[in-house]
C-alpha cells in the first residue's frame, strides 16, 4: 500500500492510496471518483511518462509520499465546424477582386499610359458600364461603321476584365481597335509608339461611343453618352460694331478652363472659357468684324467633364508647350452661375432642399453644443425664400424637367470623382495618371498597372505650379436631391 | 656642516611656485638662463641650494656627500606632494641630472651610492627618455624605502615602466623576482590610496592578479572586482577567466555571495556555483541566489551539500524551476492594470489610419488570421486569457473551437500552440487548457497541443516532468507535422537541460534514412537547445553525421540550414571549444560547408565581443559570391552575435553593418536589419529605428521584410509609441501585399509583446549575464527569416515560436522574508557607468520613484529609496527578497 498526492489543475489531493496489487487502472477510477475525469481522458505523469492502464507499479518505482500530476478535463473535445469556413485565398480571382474594393490596373503597353488613364477614369462612371453591357451585335444601328463597333465592344470587354481581375490587365485588343479606329495613335517615334494626348483619346474614344451607343431609334434623347457627359451651351454671339446681336445653342462634351494670368481657380478659368471672341464676315459691316461670343450652360450633365487647357502650340519650338501655372479646383463645384437663367431657376428649388438638408445636419450638431447664431439666422430666413420661389419651381418643373429623372433634381452641384493627371513638360511626353474616387469613397491612383490608396487631401494637392502630376482633365458627379 | 634648509622657508617657497609656476620648456638650459632673473627670492635661493648640494655630493667627503644627499631628498620630498606640474626642485635639478648619473657611475657600492641612485630614480621620472626605464633602473639599485614617500606620481610611473621591463624580460624569459617585490610594494600603495585601477592594470601587465587577494579589503573590495568584471569584457583568450576567477574569489572573501554567484553564472562553472552555496549558511539568502538562477534559465539541482534540510531544498528547487514565475508576472500585470485581455484589432489600431483600413475585407484570410493569432499570442502571452482563444465555449457559438478553425491546415498547429503561449509559465492552467486537444483526430491541431505544452512548460521544470510525459510518446508518429510538433515542444521545455533521456530519444532521428528532412531539422535545433553551450560530443556526432547523410537536393532546402544552427548551438558562446567540430565541417558538401563554418564560428564566440572574430565575420562579408552561396546571412548575423555584450562594441557592430549595407550584395542586405535587430532587442534605440524604418520601404521585398521584423524586435516587449506608429502605417502602406503585410502583423504584435512587461533582451544583471536559452532562441528565429519566404511565411511559421525561450518580465518584484510580494519605494533611472570611479559615486540619473512591482527598461536600474529594508541581492532586477533593516528608526 503506498499513498500518494496527486495534482490537478490547481487542486492537490493529499494522502490518495495505492493498492500495488492492482492494475494502475484502479487507482485512475479512484481519481474518477476525485475528479470527474474518466479514466481514458487521465493522463497522470509518473516521472518523465505516462501511467499506463495495464502498466506494472513495481516497475515504475513510485514511491511512498510521491507527488504525481494528472492532466485531464472532462471537457468536450473540440470539433471543427460543420461548415467549413470559406478562406479568401481559396476565393477565385473574381472573388478576390471584389473584395479588394477597387479594381485592377492597366499594363503599359509602351507609351500607352495616356490611354491607360483615359479608360480607368470613364470605367469610374457606372452608368458608362451599364450603357455598354446593353450593347449588342443585335442593337447596333446601320450608321455605325465597323471599327466603331469594334472599339465599343473591345471597350465593353475590357471594362469586364478589370472588373474581374485582381491583377493588371494587359489592354492588347483594346489598343489595337483603337489604333486602327484612330490611325494617329500609332505614329512611331524611334521606332516606339509615341505619347499622346490624353484629351484627344478622351474625346474620340467618348465620340465614338457616343455614335455606337445611340440606339436604333435614334432620337436625341436616347443617346446614352450624351446624356452623361453632354452640356447645352447657349451663347450670344455680339457684334459691338454693328449692334448684331444673334443666338445659338451648342453641345459639347467637357468644359474648357483656360488658363491665363488671372485665373487662380477653376471656377475663373470656366468663366474664361465660356467668353471669346471670334472674328466673323458682318452682313451689317460687310467686312469682317469681332464678335463677342458669352455662353452660359443650359442643360446640366450627370458627369461634368472640364479639361485644363494646359496645353498650346509654341510656334518657335514646334512643339505643344504646357502651362505649370498652378488652379486650384474643389472637391465640391458649384456652377450655378455659369448657368443660363432658365436653368437657375430650374435649380433654384433642389438647391434650396439641399441647403435645408445640410442645414438640418448642421443644426443637429450645433444644437449639442448649442452656442452658433448663424445656423438660426438662416433658419429664420429660409421659410419666406421658401414660400416664394417654391411655386415658380412647381411651374419650371412641368415647363421641362428633361435633364431629371422622376424624383431626383440636379443641383448644380457637383462632387470630384476623377482627376486625370499629366507629369512633364510638353503633352507628347512625360506621364499621366488616373485618380479615381471609388464608390467606398478610397481614392486610388492608377499608374498603369500599380493600383494604390491615396488621400482625399492629396487629390486636391495636383493642381499644378511645379513638377508634381497635374490635373489635366477632370470630372465631377452631379449631385442630386430628391424632391 | 652642510646647512639645514629651514623647512618653513622650502614650503613657502613651494606654495607660492605653485602659483607662478609655467610649463616646463623643451630646452630648459636656454630658458633657464633667460629666466634667472624672474625667479623670485625664494626659487632663486632654492636653486642655489641644490646647486650646491650637487656640488657638495661630488666631494669626496662621504659624510659631506651623505648631508647633501639627504637635504637634495628633503627638498625633493617636500614639493612632490603636489603634482599639476614638474616641481621645483625636479626643474632645478634637471641640468645636474647628468653630472649626478655620471657620479653614480663612478661611486664605489654603498649606502651613500644607493641613496644617490633613489634620487636618481625619483629625477628620472621628468628626465629619462622614452624607453629607457632608467626610474625604475635606479628604483632597483636603490635602498628600497617606502615607495609612497615620493608620491603617487613616481609610482604610477615606475609601475608604467615594470610592465615594460617585465614584457621585455619575459620575451627574454629573465627572472622577474626583483621587479615584482616591487610590484607587491605599489600594488599596496595603490590599494591603500583608492587607486584600485591602477593596481588591477599593473597586477594585469605582470600576469600575477592573485597578489590582489592580499590586498583588498571591505573599503575597496567593491571597486576593484566591479572594474575587474568590466574589465574582462575586453580582455583576450584566458585572461578575462582568470580575471573573472580573482573577482569570484575576492566576492567569496568578502561573503558578497550574489555578486560571487553572478561571476560563477558568467564562467559557466557549478563548482563555483556550489560553492556559493555550501559557503553561504542563510537560508534566506539562498533563496535570493535561487531566483538569480532561475532568471538565467539554467538547470541546476540542488543536493545535500548545498542545502541540508529537505523540506527547505524542495522549496529553494522550486524556485529554481521557476515554478512561480507565473505568480510573479500576474501579480505585476494587477498591479499595472493590464490584465484585460487584447484582441489583435486593439493593437493594429486600424481607425487612427484614415479610413483606409477600416473597410477590411469581408472574407476571412487565412494569412490575416494567422497573423492574429500570433498577435494574440504575443500580447496576451502569460497573461492566462484572451479573447481568441481562452473565450469559454459554453456560448451557443463556441467561439474558442471557432479561431481555431479559422485557420487553415497548418495554421491550426499555430493556433492551437498559442494556447500554450498565452498560459506561458503557469502549466497546471496550460496542461488543463490544452488537453482538449489532445483528443482532436486533426493532425495540426494535435500537433499545435503538442508544441503548446512544450511553450507552456518553457523555462519551467517539475519533478513530474510533464511535456517529456505528454510529448514523449508522439516523437515517432507516422504524421510528420505531429513530429514536429513533439520535438519542437520538446526543444522549448528542455532548452538546456541536457536530459539525457531526451538525447537518447532524439538522436536516432537524426539519423534514420527514412524520417523526412523536416523532422531531421527540428531534432537537430531541438537537441542543440537543449544541449545548449554544453559541447556535448555525442549530440555533436550525431548532427555532424545527419548532415553528411543529406543528399546534394536536400542540402539546397531551406530547412537544413537548422542542422548547422543545431550543431552552432551546442557551442554556444564556448569560444575554442568549438575549434575540433569547425574542422570536421571543413569536409561537408560545399554547398553547406561555408554556412555551417559561419554558424559555428558566430555562435562559438556569441557575446563575447571578440574583435578578432567580428573583423573575420567582415571580412567574408566583403567577398563577392558565385550565385547560390547563403553563407553571407550566417556571417551577417554573427557579427552582431560576437559584438552584442558591450556597449562599445555593439555601437562599432552598429557603425560597420550601415557600411556592410551600403556596399554588401543582395544577401547581406538582406541579413543586416536582422543583425541590427539582434543587437538592439528590445533596446529601441532611435538611430537604429530609423535605419530599419528606412530599410522598411526598401524595393527589395526580402529586405523590407526582414526590417520590419527588426522594428519588432527592437520594440519587443516596450509598447514604444514611435514604433508601433511607423508599423501601423507600414500596415497600410503594404495593405495589397499579403507576405509583407503578415511581417507587419508579427511586429505589431512583438512591440506589443505582454503588453509591455516582457522583455527579449538575452542579457540580464546589469548587462552582465548572457542567458544562452534566450539567445538560442532568438537566434533561430533569425536563421529562420534569413529564408522568410520558405520558412515563416511557408509551413513552419511555428519556428516564431522559438522567442518564447527569451521571453522574460522586465520587471522588479520585491517580496518579503515569506516570498509575499510587498510594495516599498524605489528609484529607477538611467544607469551609469560607475567604473573606475573613486568614491561612491550614484549609480543611476534622472530618476523617477516608483512603488514596487516596477517595469525597468533598456540601460535602466532601480535603487531602494527607504532604509526600513535591506535587498539581498545588490542587482535589483527580477526577484528581490527584502529584509527588514535591524537599524532602521521611523522618523
Amino acid at each position: 500500500m503506498l499513498t500518494v498526492s496527486v495534482k490537478w489543475q490547481k487542486k492537490v489531493f493529499e494522502g490518495i492510496e495505492i493498492d500495488v496489487t492492482l492494475p494502475p487502472y484502479v487507482f485512475k477510477a479512484q481519481l474518477y471518483d476525485l475528479t470527474g475525469v474518466p479514466p481514458e481522458r487521465q493522463k497522470i505523469m509518473v516521472k518523465g511518462g505516462l501511467l499506463k492502464d495495464d502498466a506494472d507499479w513495481s516497475a515504475i518505482g513510485v514511491k511512498d509520499g510521491q507527488k504525481l500530476m494528472m492532466m485531464g478535463t472532462a471537457d468536450e473535445i473540440v470539433k471543427a465546424p460543420e461548415k467549413a469556413i470559406v478562406f479568401a485565398e481559396d476565393l477565385p480571382e473574381e472573388e478576390q477582386a471584389t473584395n479588394l474594393g477597387y479594381s485592377a490596373g492597366l499594363v503599359n503597353l509602351g507609351n500607352t499610359c495616356y490611354m491607360n488613364s483615359t479608360v480607368q477614369c470613364l470605367k469610374s462612371v457606372p452608368e458608362l458600364k451599364s450603357a455598354l453591357s446593353n450593347y449588342s451585335l443585335a442593337g447596333r444601328s446601320n450608321d455605325v461603321d465597323q471599327t466603331s463597333h469594334m472599339l465599343t465592344v473591345a471597350t465593353r470587354e475590357l471594362f469586364g476584365d478589370l472588373d474581374r481581375s485582381v491583377n493588371a490587365v494587359s489592354p492588347t485588343q483594346f489598343w489595337m481597335v483603337l489604333r486602327k479606329k484612330f490611325p494617329q495613335f500609332s505614329q512611331l517615334q524611334n521606332g516606339m509608339h509615341m505619347q499622346q494626348d490624353a484629351e484627344e483619346c478622351w474625346t474620340q474614344l467618348l465620340y465614338t461611343l457616343s455614335q455606337s451607343l445611340k440606339a436604333p431609334t435614334s432620337s436625341e434623347d436616347s443617346d446614352a453618352v450624351k446624356a452623361l457627359f453632354g452640356v447645352n451651351l447657349r451663347s450670344r454671339v455680339h457684334c459691338q460694331e454693328s449692334g448684331e446681336e444673334s443666338s445659338e445653342t451648342e453641345s459639347v462634351y467637357s468644359l474648357k478652363c483656360h488658363i491665363s494670368h488671372e485665373v487662380n481657380h477653376l471656377h475663373e478659368g470656366l468663366k474664361h472659357g465660356l467668353k471669346g471672341e471670334l472674328e466673323k464676315t458682318s452682313p451689317a459691316l460687310g467686312r469682317t468684324a469681332v464678335y463677342l461670343k458669352e455662353s452660359l450652360i443650359d442643360s446640366l450633365p450627370r458627369y461634368l467633364t472640364v479639361q485644363f487647357v494646359r496645353f498650346f502650340w509654341k510656334r518657335e519650338t514646334n512643339q505643344k508647350a504646357k502651362i505649370l501655372r498652378k488652379v486650384d479646383y474643389p472637391l465640391e463645384l458649384d456652377i450655378y452661375d455659369l448657368c443660363s437663367e432658365d436653368l437657375r431657376k430650374k435649380l433654384e428649388a433642389p438647391r434650396q432642399k439641399l441647403r435645408d438638408e445640410e442645414g438640418k445636419k448642421l443644426g443637429l450638431q450645433t444644437k449639442s453644443s448649442s452656442k452658433d447664431g448663424d445656423v438660426k439666422m438662416t433658419d429664420a430666413e429660409a421659410p419666406s425664400n421658401e414660400s416664394g420661389e417654391s411655386s415658380t419651381a412647381a411651374q419650371q418643373e412641368g415647363a421641362g424637367g428633361s435633364s431629371s429623372e422622376k424624383g431626383t433634381h440636379m443641383t448644380g452641384i457637383y462632387d470630384l470623382v476623377s482627376v486625370l493627371t499629366h507629369k512633364g513638360r510638353s503633352a507628347d511626353s512625360g506621364h499621366y495618371v488616373a485618380w479615381v474616387k471609388q464608390e467606398s469613397g478610397k481614392w486610388i491612383q492608377y499608374d498603369d498597372s500599380y493600383p494604390s490608396v491615396q488621400r482625399e487631401e492629396d487629390i486636391t494637392k495636383l493642381s499644378g505650379g511645379g513638377d508634381w502630376h497635374m490635373a489635366y482633365i477632370i470630372m465631377y458627379k452631379a449631385r442630386f436631391v430628391s424632391m | 656642516m652642510a646647512p639645514v634648509p629651514d623647512p618653513n622657508n622650502v614650503g613657502g617657497g613651494a606654495k607660492r611656485d605653485e602659483a607662478t609656476t609655467k610649463v616646463p620648456s623643451k630646452d630648459p638650459k636656454k630658458k633657464d638662463d633667460k629666466k634667472e632673473d624672474d625667479l623670485s627670492e625664494e626659487d632663486l635661493e632654492l636653486k642655489q641650494n641644490l646647486e650646491l648640494y650637487v656640488e657638495r655630493v661630488q666631494d669626496p667627503n662621504p659624510e659631506l656627500q651623505k648631508a647633501a644627499l639627504e637635504s637634495m631628498r628633503q627638498e625633493i620630498r617636500a614639493s612632490t606632494s603636489s603634482m599639476t606640474s614638474v616641481p621645483k626642485p625636479l626643474k632645478f635639478l634637471r641640468p645636474h641630472y647628468g653630472t649626478l648619473k655620471e657620479l653614480h657611475k663612478n661611486m664605489a657600492d654603498s649606502d651613500l651610492k644607493k641613496l644617490l641612485a633613489d634620487i636618481l630614480s625619483v629625477l628620472a621620472l621628468t628626465m629619462s627618455a622614452e624607453g629607457e626605464r632608467e626610474s625604475l633602473g635606479y628604483r632597483l639599485t636603490g635602498s628600497g624605502g617606502d615607495i609612497g614617500s615620493w608620491g603617487h606620481e613616481y609610482v604610477r610611473n615606475l609601475a608604467g615602466e615594470i610592465a615594460e621591463e617585465y614584457t621585455m624580460r619575459q620575451s627574454e624569459e629573465a627572472s622577474v623576482e626583483d621587479l615584482m617585490d616591487l610590484v607587491k610594494q605599489i600594488v599596496a600603495f595603490h590599494m591603500k590610496h583608492n587607486a584600485e585601477t591602477e593596481a588591477v592594470d599593473l597586477l594585469m601587465d605582470v600576469e600575477d592578479l592573485d597578489l590582489l587577494l592580499a590586498h583588498v579589503d571591505r573599503t575597496n573590495f567593491r571597486r576593484t572586482c566591479n572594474y575587474l568584471t568590466s574589465s574582462a569584457k575586453f580582455l583576450p583568450g584566458p585572461d578575462d577567466m582568470l580575471v573573472l576567477d580573482i573577482a569570484y574569489m575576492i566576492y567569496m572573501k568578502f561573503e558578497e555571495y550574489p555578486n560571487a554567484l553572478q561571476v560563477a553564472l558568467f564562467l559557466d562553472n557549478m563548482q563555483y556555483v556550489k560553492q556559493v552555496f555550501t559557503s553561504c549558511s542563510d537560508l534566506l539568502r539562498k533563496k535570493q541566489f535561487c531566483y538569480m538562477i532561475s532568471r538565467h534559465g539554467i538547470t541546476v539541482e540542488l543536493d545535500s551539500e548545498m542545502v541540508a534540510d529537505k523540506d527547505d531544498r524542495d522549496m529553494l528547487q522550486d524556485i529554481v524551476n521557476n515554478t512561480k514565475l507565473s505568480e510573479g508576472y500576474l501579480t505585476l500585470a494587477r498591479d499595472i492594470e493590464v490584465m484585460e485581455a487584447k484582441t489583435p484589432e486593439d493593437i493594429y489600431k486600424a481607425h487612427l489610419l484614415d479610413g483606409r483600413a477600416s473597410s477590411g475585407p469581408s472574407v476571412d484570410s487565412a494569412r490575416q488570421n494567422l497573423a492574429a493569432t500570433f498577435v494574440n499570442a504575443f500580447v496576451n502571452a502569460g497573461f492566462g486569457q484572451d479573447k481568441l482563444m481562452t473565450v469559454p465555449s459554453d456560448a451557443a457559438s463556441g467561439t474558442a473551437g471557432n479561431w481555431l478553425f479559422k485557420n487553415k491546415e497548418h495554421g491550426k498547429t499555430s493556433a492551437a500552440a498559442s494556447l500554450g503561449m498565452i498560459l506561458l509559465w503557469d502549466v497546471d492552467a496550460g496542461l488543463t487548457q490544452l488537453d482538449k486537444y489532445f483528443h482532436s483526430t486533426d493532425n495540426p491541431v494535435l500537433a499545435g497541443a503538442l508544441l503548446g505544452v512544450g511553450i507552456n512548460n518553457c523555462g519551467i521544470k517539475s519533478d513530474c516532468d510533464p511535456a517529456l510525459a505528454l510529448l514523449g510518446e508522439y516523437i515517432d508518429n507516422e504524421d510528420s507535422s505531429v513530429r514536429i510538433g513533439a520535438i519542437m515542444g520538446l526543444g522549448i521545455a528542455y532548452a538546456g537541460s541536457q536530459n539525457d533521456q531526451l538525447r537518447s530519444s532524439l538522436s536516432p532521428i537524426l539519423n534514420d534514412a527514412k524520417a523526412p528532412l523536416d523532422v531531421i531539422a527540428f531534432a537537430a535545433l531541438s537537441l542543440g537547445m537543449i544541449y545548449v553551450g554544453s559541447c556535448n560530443e555525442e549530440v555533436a556526432q550525431s548532427i555532424i553525421f545527419a548532415l553528411m547523410d543529406r543528399s546534394e537536393a536536400q542540402l539546397g532546402d531551406a530547412l537544413t540550414r537548422f542542422l548547422p544552427l543545431g550543431l552552432g548551438l551546442l557551442y554556444l558562446g564556448k569560444q575554442e571549444s568549438v575549434e575540433a567540430t569547425a574542422e570536421v565541417s571543413k569536409t561537408f558538401n560545399e554547398k553547406i560547408r561555408k554556412y555551417c563554418d559561419m554558424t559555428l564560428l558566430s555562435c562559438a564566440y556569441a557575446g563575447t565581443g571578440n574583435v578578432l572574430k567580428v573583423q573575420d565575420l567582415l571580412a567574408q562579408c566583403g567577398e563577392h559570391l558565385e550565385k547560390g552561396d547563403i553563407h553571407q546571412g550566417p556571417a551577417v548575423l554573427g557579427i552582431a552575435m560576437v559584438a552584442m555584450s558591450e556597449e562599445l562594441g555593439l555601437d562599432m557592430a552598429i557603425r560597420s553593418l550601415e557600411r556592410v549595407l551600403q556596399y554588401g550584395e543582395q544577401n547581406i542586405r538582406r541579413a543586416v536589419p536582422l543583425a541590427l535587430g539582434l543587437l538592439c532587442i528590445s533596446n529601441p534605440k532611435v538611430n537604429v529605428m530609423d535605419t530599419l524604418s528606412r530599410l522598411s520601404h526598401d524595393t527589395d521585398s526580402e529586405v523590407a521584410m526582414a526590417a520590419i521584423i527588426s522594428l519588432g524586435l527592437i520594440g519587443a516587449g516596450t509598447n514604444n509609441a514611435r514604433i508601433a506608429g511607423m508599423l501601423r502605417n507600414l500596415s497600410s502602406y503594404y495593405y495589397k501585399d499579403a507576405s509583407l503585410l503578415f511581417c507587419v502583423r508579427i511586429a505589431q504584435g512583438f512591440v506589443h509583446m505582454g503588453k509591455g512587461l516582457l522583455t527579449l533582451s538575452p542579457f540580464h544583471s546589469e548587462r552582465l549575464l548572457l542567458s544562452p536559452t534566450a539567445l538560442a532562441g532568438i537566434v533561430t528565429l533569425l536563421h529562420a527569416c534569413l529564408d522568410m519566404k520558405s520558412i515563416i511565411l511557408g509551413k513552419y511559421h511555428y519556428v516564431l515560436y522559438f522567442i518564447v525561450l527569451a521571453m522574460q518580465p522586465r520587471m522588479m518584484l520585491t517580496v518579503d522574508e515569506n516570498l509575499k510580494p510587498i510594495s516599498v519605494p524605489v528609484r529607477v533611472g538611467q544607469a551609469v557607468d560607475v567604473v573606475g570611479q573613486a568614491g561612491r559615486p550614484k549609480t543611476i540619473t534622472g530618476f523617477q520613484t516608483h512603488s514596487t512591482p516596477v517595469l525597468l527598461a533598456a540601460g535602466e536600474r532601480a535603487e531602494l529609496a527607504t532604509d526600513k529594508y535591506i535587498p539581498l541581492s545588490p542587482i535589483l532586477e527580477g526577484f528581490i527578497i527584502l529584509k527588514e533593516n535591524p537599524d532602521y528608526r521611523e522618523e
